[in-house]
This record gives structure tokens, C-alpha cells and sequence, in this order.
């Protein structure tokens, strides 16, 4: 039951990762050359190659900017990481910066209440 | 538009749209269009499209996805009884921080 819930969870995000993965080669070549280089990022950022929404909501966006035609540099505007970087906060899913945030929150805690001791 | 404004929108930015949305709902591109009507020329649809991702997930609106002629479907966004509780607590903080920094330019305390 849980082993077969897993696999078809994995097969679930590989399947959402194709399905990305052949909406973004169907972009107009501008475009592809964009989402292209926001997913290389985001495999640097610790986000690469799963089922999270983000690629679903990335190629949406870009989708919709095609089909109205808006230039790439109005969709990422003037400054690409810190539209990536701004888009990325919304997808905490799977993410090792998450521990390293939360480890860091308890360590301070933890230096606080040793503060409170010694005084 | 300057520096400066980019980053003083950031923090409003998200009252402004929840404001736009409690007008009537609307889909990501026209909220893009109506902040440039408003006079924010060079606001990124990108960073409204993640705003909206993000309210979305709060659960401040309602995303209906409706058909369109063009290209694939469009979100439309409404605000629901959360949102519009949100941005009642945004005017409330806009009111404070306008007011304060009143008081600040006309040298006062």
C-alpha cells in the first residue's frame, strides 16, 4: 500500500515533468530560449527536474504570454533572478533551503534560551 | 519608472492588486494593463503572475479557469471573504504608514 502509493507518486511527477517538458519545447523559439534558462536555475536552486507546481504555473505563464504576445522582457522584467527568485518563495515543496531555514530559526531559539540561563 | 518606486511597490503591490480584484474579477493580463493605465509602465507580468500564484495559495481568492480564443485557458481571479478581509487590514496599515509619513515631510512628530 505504501510502497505502491510511492511509485505512483514518482511516476505521477515524472509525468507532470514530460508533460512540462513538451509544452516547453512547443514554445515559440524566444520563449523557449527564456523558459529554458529560468529551468536551468532552478535545477541550480535545488528544484530541478520534479513534480512540483512550479513548472506547470512557469509554462502557463509563458503559454499565455505567447499566445498574447508579450516580449519577454515584460513577462521576466528588468532583473530575470529576482523574478525567479520572488516566483520560486511560492513553492516551499521540496526544497533543502527549507531545512536550512528551519535549522536555523531553532538554533537562534536555542542561543536565546542559553542567553536566558546564563544571565 | 525609477528604482525607488520598484522597490516601494513591492511591499504594496499585493494590496494593489487585491484592490483591483475587489472592483471586479479579473484575469492576470488585465490587472498588468490596468496597473499600466494607473501609470506603472514598466511592471513586469511575471511578477503579477506570481503574485497572483501566491494570493492563490493563501487562499485570499477564488481562480476560475474560463476558455479563451487565444491560446490556453485564463485564471480568473476573485477575491473571496478572506481576501477582502486581507485587504481590509492592508488599508488599515496604508492609512497608519501614510499618515506617519505625513507627519515626517511636514516636519511634525
Amino acid at each position: 500500500m505504501f510502497i505502491s502509493k510511492f511509485i505512483a507518486k514518482v511516476i505521477g511527477e515524472k509525468g507532470q515533468w514530460r508533460q512540462y517538458k513538451a509544452r516547453a519545447q512547443q514554445l515559440p523559439p524566444s520563449y523557449r530560449t527564456a523558459i529554458q534558462a529560468l529551468e536551468r536555475y532552478l535545477m541550480y536552486f535545488g528544484m530541478g527536474g520534479d513534480g512540483t507546481a512550479i513548472y506547470a504555473d512557469l509554462v502557463d505563464l509563458f503559454e499565455q504570454s505567447a499566445a498574447n504576445r508579450t516580449p519577454i522582457r515584460q513577462i521576466v522584467g528588468e532583473d530575470p533572478v529576482e523574478f525567479i527568485e520572488t516566483f520560486v518563495r511560492n513553492y516551499p515543496k521540496g526544497q533543502w533551503i527549507i531545512r536550512e531555514r528551519e535549522r536555523l530559526t531553532h538554533a537562534l531559539a536555542r542561543a536565546e534560551a542559553e542567553e536566558a540561563k546564563g544571565s | 519608472m525609477s528604482k525607488q518606486m520598484t522597490e516601494m511597490l513591492k511591499g504594496t503591490l499585493e494590496g494593489i492588486v487585491l484592490a483591483i480584484l475587489s472592483v471586479q474579477p479579473e484575469y492576470g493580463y488585465e490587472i498588468t494593463a490596468r496597473l499600466r493605465e494607473m501609470g506603472f509602465s514598466d511592471i513586469a507580468e511575471g511578477t503579477i503572475y506570481a503574485l497572483l500564484v501566491r494570493i492563490e495559495q493563501r487562499g485570499l481568492v477564488v481562480v476560475e479557469k474560463v476558455p479563451s480564443e487565444k491560446g490556453p485557458p485564463r485564471k480568473v481571479y476573485s477575491l473571496n471573504d478572506q481576501g477582502q478581509a486581507y485587504l481590509e487590514e492592508f488599508w488599515q496599515t496604508w492609512r497608519f504608514l501614510n499618515e506617519r509619513l505625513d507627519q515626517l515631510q511636514k516636519g511634525g512628530r
